[in-house]
Parts: C-alpha cells; structure tokens; sequence
C-alpha cells in the first residue's frame, strides 16, 4: 500500500508545514490541544459551525486532499470515540430535560462513522465507505482494511485516516480512571517525569493511498499487525513473524517510532521491544509533541513518512531502510506498522 | 481465493435467547414487538420495543465465569451470542484463542445504555467508578477478547445500522486473502435512552408494530440484540457443518444525506449490485431477499425502487424488522443470520403487519410462512445513517 499524499492536523503546527521547518509548539498541563488551521476554503461556514472538533479535524484533513487528487474507490475512518462532545451534549439534554424537547443535530454528528460519510457526502464519493472504531487499534485496523481493498485490486485508491477530540467528557471520564498525571509536565519533561498517568492530546491525520507505486510515492505500508492484552513474549514474537513474513529481520530495521507517553506504568514496552530487538536503533518519540489519544499512531505514520521522503524536521533523522511504528493504548492494545521508502 | 463458509450461529433478541428459539418464533409468525418490561424511559408507554426478555440480573446469571464488573446490557447480550456460535461451530479454547483466529464485533450504543451512569460519570458526580471502561463501541469486544484469551487480529465497526453486516463482510475479507482460517463476526446493541431520544428527535418511531413496506407505515421501533457468525475458510472447515458460503459483499455509500436515503438509492443499488457482481451471479439467480426494510417512510421506498431497478422481476423479500425491532448495530448480522436460516432450512418467514403495497412499486413481501421453498442464493441488506450501505449474498454451501 504505496502512501502518495498526506495532510495532519496536530497539536503541533503541522497542518500549515511550521512544525517541519522547526518551529515546534510546547504543552504544558494534561491537555495538548491541536493547532487547527482556518478551514476556510474547505469547509463551508454554516458546516463548520455543525461540526464537532474530530468532525471538523477529520472532515477538514480529509477534505484538503480530496480537494486536490484524483477521486478515490473509498474513504476509510478509524476513531475510538467520534465527535464524543456532540454526543454527550445529547445525553446531558436527555437527562436534564428528562427526555423531551431534543433537537435531532447532536444526535445525527455524534456517530462515528458521520466523519467518512461527510466526507463521501462533500465529495460525491458512493464508494467503499467504513467506519473503525476500534478504541487504540481503530487506526491499525482502517489500515488492515485499505490494504485488503487494494490488495482486490491494485489499480483502486482510497483516502484513509483517524480523528480524534479532547472533550471535557472524556477527558473527565479517563481522568477519573487514572489515565491522566496528577502533576503538571511540560512537552519537554513528559517523556522522563517517571510517573503514572501520561497526558490527552487530539487531532487527525489523512492519508491518500493507493495499490501500486508506479507513479511518485512517499512512503510504503509493507503490513500492520495487532495484539490486545499480550505478554512480552507475544509482542516479541509478532515482531518477528512480521518482520519474516515480509523478508526482514530485526537488524534491517532503521526506524523505530515509539509511542512513549511518560507513563511509567506501560513505557516498558517499548523499551523492552527496543532493548531486545532494535538495540542498534534511538527510539523516535512523538507524545510529547501530541499527547495520547487512541489513534495517536495515525500521528506517528504521518512523522514516518516525513522521516522518509518528506522534509526532515530538526532534530530527526532519515531512516535508510524500514521503519517500525510500535503503538500501544493503555498498555492493553498493541498496535505495529511497518514503513518503507 | 479462500472460500468463506458459515458454520456456527449464535443470536439473543426478541424473538427468542438462542438460535431454535429465534427459528420457531419466525416460523410461527410470532413478533416480539411489545411494550418494555424492562427498559425505563417515558417513551415507554408510547413506543413499542424489541425487547429481550430477560432483565439483567438473569442476563448475568447465565454468563457463569464471566467477570461481571462493569458489565453492561451491551456486553451481556454479546457474551450470550458469541458463545453460542462458537459452540455451534464446535470451536475449542483453542481455536477462539489461535492467531489464526479473527474477531470483528460491532455496536452503536456499547456501553451508553447507562445513560445515567454516564451522564455522572461524565460530569463528575458519580459516586460508582465501576462503569468509566464501559462506554466506548470497543468495550465488549475488549471484554470477549480478554475472557476468550484471543490473539488474533481484533476489530470493532460502527457505520451506524449496517456496522454488523459490515463486520460480516470484513471477515469475509480477512479470510479470503488467506491471513486468518476464522473470523468470528457479528455486533451487539441493547435498548438505550440515547437511541430512542435520537430516533425521537428524528420523528422516525412508530407508535405501532412497525408496518415495513405497507402504504401507511409509521416509522420504525427500537430493538436490541446480538448476534454472532463463525466464518471459516472452507479447508478450515472441511469436515464441519456448513450452513451457507459467504458469495460476495458490496459496501457503498449513498454519499446524500446524513440521516436519510437519496429518492434514487445510489448507495442501496450499488450495494446490491457491488453484491450480485462480487458473488459472480445475476440478479435472477437470487431466490430471496432478506430487507433492511425498518419500516420508515425513507428506507422502505427507497429500498423497493432500489429492489426494482436492480431485480426487475423482485424476488420474494420480507423485513424481519417486524419481529425484533431495529437492532441497529446488530441489525446486520442479527439479519444475516435469518438469511442463513431461511437458506439452510429451505423455507420462508412471513413479513408482519403489512395490509396495502406502496403506491407505485405495487410490492407485497412474503406474507406466509413457506416451508420447502428452495433458496439457492440469497441476498441481505443493511442501509446506515451517513448513507452507509452495505449487502451480502450467501448461498448454499
């Protein structure tokens, strides 16, 4: 699966290109919120005001590309949540005013699958269209699905990506479950703060692919694979047989981007993975930059494709070989991307 | 190309708590559309419901090993389904658990049926953290996951009311590209405020029975349910039972409107004829059609001019709708496994509460039960809010 465009909103200034040419945005607290651009010129006035924040990202993201390439068979979404903020909007009316008098709008944005389906609306598209929600492997598993569909057929492409929101209500609801620190990081102290909790971020990243790589290409998605609740030894041993499946081995890896979240309870993964299969390789982190979120990997192939073929921003290096995106949410969803040039 | 056989079957709704007890109440023509015993909403004594006909408690007694802690109507029901397919299908520990072993679930509501857990949990006066991992559409799946000890490639779909038909069609995928031998496939809804509040809102309920594809019909009623598919790749399942082969899949959206069809059907013709096309059959060889058919206004007119554009002569059809409700994010596959039965037992369901044909498409569903009628293919349908639609052809294995 050949990636040939691609388009972030971030709680960096990726969107507008500034976070590539060095100019990186630091967080402090436990929400890092994205920098969303001016959707003028994508998305009409009277839409935007509708739109939920993953909505927006999403549909914005999304609707950027599809601007600007050849019409894709499909558009494929992953999102734990959705426009989460809609929804709970429409709950708080329903028990509030005890079930009466509700206004169908939050109802018909806050679906998950309103983000793809906007977006095929916008763009006439009747096409293959899906929805992954799938918690933290809903991106993993978008990407599954685009790599079956063009696997069908190898002249097929299709836009894929993942969204998601900080809403006051999930936030409120996974600080309660001790996802969150208690303490406050900054960008700069998040990855090394050696306490429970890591910090929410948000936003969407799109990608168009497509099933060969004739034409000019960034990147290529050599194969996606997954685990909910392994051992170490599982996590090992799916490495390996993805690495084997697609003629590697550990040592031909260059790149290892790893979702370190500064949460002392789970970061032993990657490390882990990295001590034991990759000790050659720096581990490329990214949460300090966009904080956690379920698809947070979509995030992380967006930065490996960068590191691949787009503009290297300071401080990063350029893979010379494959890179491996290692993701897990929780600790308890397992998500693994292998990139090429 | 791994074909893909279906052979195990597992379903809980209003109509009955396990697969005979679903088949006999459709041979029997009996609905269970009533007014709710167990779900507390004011719109309770209005509507009528598709209710399971268990209260939680009961639920939760027959799930013996399974944790109970923060379990939700939602994941109770999936619990009960899958573990009936996976016996259908005689599947061991081992088999559930392999790597080769896929798990693609589907919900809409997941754990929102606490409403009022979660409007507290949501803005912090709650007083019970047992629920805050609860909510999410992948809650129950996580859950089958871990109590199942699976490894396999896991998944959790929500295109609105086709997300378990497009579950069924993702397995159908993973298996025929040969990266999994089994993918158990299928989705979960149970009755809450926020479906019916949202429905409401849209003016879509039905004060009565819902009366798919009839002149006068009202709007459609809320149903709740699971239901559970074993797919297998057929040198997996060589010396099983096979109760139909998955034939081929269409997925298209009607790319319209967010909550209604297009007059012309885009998205309900091209996924029936995506279907027709990706079974390599014609639109005659299909003996019966399985509706969306959830009695609105919309989807029932566009749905018979859609039959008709792309059937001509429409086959014998029926909305099952009119037994369990609208199941939403297990509307499809609760749909697909009526499908299955009416092609493994050779016989078809009646359609209820139907009286006049709509204007201009003149089409009467299937009306009495019909035994030993010979279905060769048959095709399913699941049309989603955001125009996801989505239809499965099956046929006989």
């Amino acid at each position: 699966m050949y990636i040939v465009d691609l388009a972030c909103i971030s709680p960096q200034h990726t969107f507008s290109g500034n976070f590539l040419s060095g100019d990186p945005v630091s967080h402090s607290g436990t929400q890092y919120e994205a920098q969303e651009p001016d959707y003028k010129g994508i998305i009409s006035a009277s839409a935007l005001r509708r739109m939920a924040k993953a909505l927006r990202m999403g549909v914005g993201a999304g609707a950027f590309l599809l601007n600007r390439n050849p019409k894709p068979d499909g558009i494929v979404f992953g999102t734990a949540y959705g426009g989460l903020d809609h929804c709970l909007k429409f709950l708080n009316q329903i028990v509030e005013y005890n079930e009466t008098t509700l206004t169908p709008t939050n109802f018909v944005q806050s679906t998950p699958n309103n983000i793809a389906a906007q977006l095929s609306l916008m763009s006439s598209n009747s096409g293959y269209n899906m929805t992954h929600v799938h918690k933290g492997l809903a991106f993993e598993a978008a990407l599954m699905d685009a790599m079956l569909f063009l696997e069908e057929d190898r002249n097929r492409s299709l836009l894929i990506g993942a969204t998601e929101e900080i809403s006051a209500y999930n936030f409120s609801i996974d600080e309660q479950a001790g996802l969150y620190k208690k303490e406050n990081t900054t960008s700069a102290s998040l990855l090394i703060s050696g306490t429970p909790g890591t910090v929410c971020g948000e936003g969407a990243s799109v990608f168009m692919v497509q099933g060969s790589g004739s034409s000019g290409y960034m990147a290529k998605v050599m194969d996606v694979a997954q685990l909910t609740y392994p051992e170490m030894p599982d996590l090992e041993e799916t490495v390996h047989t993805m690495l084997r499946k697609n003629g590697l081995t550990p040592a031909d890896i260059k790149g290892y981007i790893a979702g370190f979240s500064g949460d002392a309870r789970t970061d032993f993964w990657y490390q882990q993975l990295n001590d034991s299969l990759f000790p050659q390789l720096k581990p490329v982190a990214f949460k300090h930059l966009t904080g956690d979120y379920p698809t947070a990997s979509a995030f992380a192939l967006w930065l490996g494709c960068q590191l691949l073929h787009g503009t290297i921003p300071p401080g990063y290096q350029k893979p010379d070989g494959p890179v491996l995106i290692y993701n897990h949410y929780s600790g308890i969803q397992h998500g693994l991307i292998l990139l090429d040039s | 190309m791994q074909e893909v056989v279906v052979t195990g079957m597992g379903i809980i709704s209003a109509i009955g708590t396990n697969l005979p007890e679903n088949r006999q109440s459709l041979i029997q023509g009996k609905s269970g559309l009533r007014k709710p015993v167990f779900f507390q909403s004011v719109y309770a004594d209005q509507f009528p419901f598709g209710e399971v006909d268990s209260d939680d408690a009961h639920l939760k007694a027959q799930l013996e090993g399974v944790s109970s802690a923060g379990l939700t109507r939602s994941d109770m029901l999936a619990f009960i389904a899958f573990r009936e397919a996976v016996k259908d299908a005689s599947l061991t520990p081992e088999d559930i658990a392999s790597r080769s072993t896929a798990f693609i679930s589907a919900s809409t509501v997941g754990g929102m049926c606490l409403t009022d857990h979660l409007y507290n949990d949501a803005n912090r006066t709650t007083t019970n953290p047992e629920f805050l991992f609860s909510y999410p559409a992948a809650a129950h799946s996580l859950r089958i996951s871990r109590h199942y000890k699976m490894k396999g490639f896991s998944d959790t779909i929500n295109t609105a009311c086709s997300s378990s038909l497009n579950a069924i069609l993702f397995g159908s995928r993973l298996i025929r590209s040969g990266r999994v031998e089994r993918a158990i496939v299928g989705g979960t809804d149970s009755l809450a405020k926020y479906t019916v509040n949202g429905f409401n809102s849209l003016s879509i309920l039905s004060e009565v029975p819902c009366r798919a594809f009839d002149k006068n019909r009202s709007g459609l009623n809320l149903g709740e349910g699971a239901a559970y598919v074993v797919l297998e790749s057929a040198e997996a399942a060589r010396k099983k039972r096979k109760y139909a082969v998955v034939k081929g899949y269409g997925n298209a959206c009607d790319a319209y409107h967010a909550s209604a069809l297009s007059e012309e059907g885009i998205g309900v013709v091209r996924s029936m004829k995506d279907a027709l096309e990706n079974a390599e059959i014609t639109p005659s060889e299909i003996s019966y059609i399985h509706t969306h058919g959830t009695a609105t206004e919309n989807n029932d007119e566009v749905e018979s001019r859609g039959m008709i554009q792309v059937f001509g002569d429409v086959p014998p059809f029926n909305s099952t709708k009119t037994y369990t409700g609208h199941t939403l994010g297990a509307a499809g596959s609760v749909g697909a496994i009526y499908t299955v039965m009416s092609l493994f037992h050779n016989e078809l369901y009646p359609s209820l509460h139907f009286n006049d044909p709509i204007e201009g498409t003149n089409l009467i569903p299937c009306l009495q039960y019909q035994p030993a009628y010979p279905v060769r293919y048959a095709l399913t349908n699941a049309f989603g809010f955001g125009g996801n639609c989505t239809s499965l052809v099956f046929g006989n294995a």
